[in-house]
């Protein structure tokens, strides 16, 4: 049931170094582009029943923005203000004044974040790519079926499901990791593993990580620490930060993946 | 002379390699490849372009073409298809903007269309199919058959289809795909026994294992009337801003005494795109004998003035007739906030139907769309046979 380093199964190629270039050259165009990007981020912060944004005493303050009020009932969050009332859907962004509103979350624990028009210019480093940091092998099931509420990479609270775990051949004996089902809208989710490392604090985020777990056909999966990825926590103090998932820990350093510079 | 040959050679370079033709796309999902075509044509000074699933295209909304790079355009989706083409082939990345980073996905293509390949007969048909999740199962049907481009077929929920799948076919297993700019599912699967077995891929790496025997005719999914229902014993209340800014309410005199048909739908939809055509044939062939049609969208940003041109564009691609309201946002919460007297709302589109007093008579969550062929016959039909019902009412 041991993940098996990729190389003796034989399936890394120049053609996997090829589309990982291009996730990451997509990824930090994303970051350095997008309306949404952690890099705009400038507040994260949960709705309850009521948040008032807009002026500077207000639970939420944006420039030049006249005071408004999320409010949620019944599940539902509303944008109300001077100008009106609008309805606010989730996970749509919504444009008030100089800033994009981003509400997601379940119903009755939604969380708003707010984007600006600037954004940081950070660095986004990796280390170099790891051919024998890439592993192929089966998803063990979870001993009990159910959801489990974590933060995801972006700091929203999500209902995922546990979806077992997987034995990860470094350090001393093989490290069980739990994976559990992320949901990312419509008929799609991602299998995701938030680990931490010796690494974490010393070249990579103190927090810990994500990595997904791919699929790799015939029921097997292939989990690439070339492809982990910080949170969202680590690009804008504006993010909430997951809790580490109790024993992933990976007895050892996973040089491979994101970097956090110093 | 020798003027003559570079300038043919400087015009060769300026303008690139021709993406002209026909071209046989494929996207790489973890667990398979999502096949479709793409038929590029040259229009005066500009290029066109179709998406295709099998024998249905859609067209794009633009294309660019600067040398060797091609850039397909699907501004429905906010997506686009980068490539670089070399010689006969094109490669480069899907992509589309998310909340939580890009959705990118490997494309390439080759010059040519897709071989048409039919299915055997033990794999036509009607299949009752159970999805495998960590928590339960849920209830599909999958519907397989020989259409002009080969096997063809669908893939259909408790309230809608997932719209036209083509593809391919060798012995008895196949793969039936389903790419529109948006959506990205592929169907891939086996006969074993009387049994089919699959995986269900829905965009780059989510994975739905499946099981499926053939029906027997019994049903399989819950009826959309089962899943949403409506306050039957009030006129069913709406008001919103039409694309003009003036509000629009139940009272409006084009409505009083009317047998009306609230579509609920997004411009974002795909399935919403399959149902606006049907709605507009209706109102054509009923509106002389006292049918209304009123489209109420539900839209993305909240921005009155981006979703009205989002919702304008709709209303001249499908050439619709009848008014089209802004609602309000894409969402079933919010969608159900604002129409309070429906239960259950779930799904875009929704058409409510409105008898001459103005009390809800029958709701349909979904659509089933061409690519279900019988059961889309059937909808419409049921759809006449109501309107035929409810205009006859005095």
């Amino acid at each position: 049931m041991l993940l098996l380093p990729a190389v003796l199964a034989g399936s890394v190629g120049a053609q996997g170094a090829d589309a990982l270039a291009r996730e990451r050259s997509d990824y930090i165009s994303w970051l350095q582009t997008a309306p949404v990007s952690p890099f705009a981020a400038v507040a994260q912060q949960p709705i309850g029943a009521r948040l008032r944004i807009g002026p500077a005493d207000s639970d939420l303050p944006l420039e030049g923005v006249s005071e408004h009020r999320l409010t949620t009932s019944g599940g539902r969050v509303t944008l109300d203000g001077a100008d009106g009332s609008r309805p606010v859907p989730a996970a749509r962004p919504v444009t008030l004044g100089g800033f994009t509103l981003l509400v997601d979350g379940p119903p009755g624990r939604q969380v708003v974040t707010v984007f600006g028009t600037t954004r940081r210019k950070r660095a986004v480093e990796y280390y170099p790519v790891d051919e024998g940091a890439v592993f192929v092998g089966p998803l063990i099931p979870p001993e009990r079926q159910g959801t489990v509420r974590v933060l995801g990479p972006d700091g929203i609270e999500v209902e995922a499901i546990e979806a077992g775990s997987v034995q990860v051949p470094i350090g001393d004996r093989p490290t069980r990791l739990r994976v559990r089902r992320i949901p990312t809208g419509g008929e799609e989710s991602e299998l995701e593993i938030f680990f931490r490392d010796s690494t974490n604090g010393k070249g990579t985020y103190p927090a810990g990580r994500f990595v997904s777990l791919l699929p790799a056909g015939d029921g097997r999966y292939r989990l690439d620490f070339n492809r982990a990825r910080n949170p969202f926590c680590a690009y804008s103090s504006a993010y909430a930060c997951p809790a580490p998932w109790q024993g992933n820990t990976v007895p050892g350093a996973v040089r491979a993946g994101e970097r956090y510079g110093a | 002379m020798r003027s003559l040959v570079l300038a043919a050679a400087a015009l060769a370079w300026a303008s690139g390699p021709s993406p002209t033709g026909s071209w046989r796309g494929v996207l790489d999902l973890a667990g398979g490849r999502l096949s479709f075509g793409l038929e590029v044509e040259r229009s005066g000074t500009a290029w066109k372009a179709r998406l295709c699933n099998g024998s249905l295209c859609q067209p794009l909304s633009n294309v660019r073409v600067i040398r060797d790079s091609v850039v397909f355009e699907i501004a429905d989706y906010a997506a686009t298809i980068a490539a670089t083409m070399d010689g006969d082939s094109l490669t480069g990345v899907y992509r589309n903007v998310g909340n939580r980073g890009p959705r990118s996905i490997p494309f390439h293509a080759a010059r040519g269309r897709w071989p048409a390949t039919p299915g055997s007969r033990r794999l036509l048909g009607r299949w009752d199919a159970t999805f495998f999740q960590e928590l339960g199962s849920s209830p599909r049907v999958i519907e397989i058959r020989n259409g002009t481009s080969g096997l063809e077929g669908t893939l259909i929920s408790n309230t809608g289809d997932y719209g036209h799948f083509a593809g391919a076919v060798k012995g008895d297993s196949f793969a039936l795909s389903h790419f529109d700019g948006s959506f990205v599912y592929l169907i891939t699967g086996a006969l074993r026994g009387d049994t089919l077995r699959g995986v269900f891929h829905a965009g780059p790496r989510t994975e739905t294992p499946f099981e499926a025997v053939r029906s027997t005719g019994a049903s399989h999914l819950k009826a959309p009337t089962e899943v949403t229902g409506a306050d039957t014993t009030a006129p069913f209340h709406f008001s919103a801003a039409d694309l003009r800014g003036r509000m629009v309410s139940e009272k409006d005199p084009r409505f009083v005494g009317k047998v009306v048909l609230v579509d609920i739908f997004g411009s974002w939809c795909p399935t919403c795109h399959e149902a606006a055509p049907v709605l507009a044939g209706l109102y054509r062939r009923y509106h002389a004998r006292g049918l209304e049609i009123v489209g109420l969208a539900y839209e993305v940003t909240g921005d009155t003035a981006v979703d009205a041109r989002q919702v304008r564009r709709f209303r001249d691609k499908f050439d619709i007739p009848f008014p089209l309201l802004l609602g309000g946002i894409n969402d079933v919460e919010a969608a159900g906030a604002t129409l309070p007297q429906l239960r259950g709302f779930t799904s875009f589109p929704t058409t409510v139907f409105l008898g001459r007093d103005g009390k809800v008579r029958r709701v349909h969550a979904g659509f089933y769309g061409p690519a279900t062929g019988a059961q889309h016959r059937r909808l419409i039909e049921e759809f006449e046979r109501e309107i035929e019902k409810l205009v006859k009412e005095r």
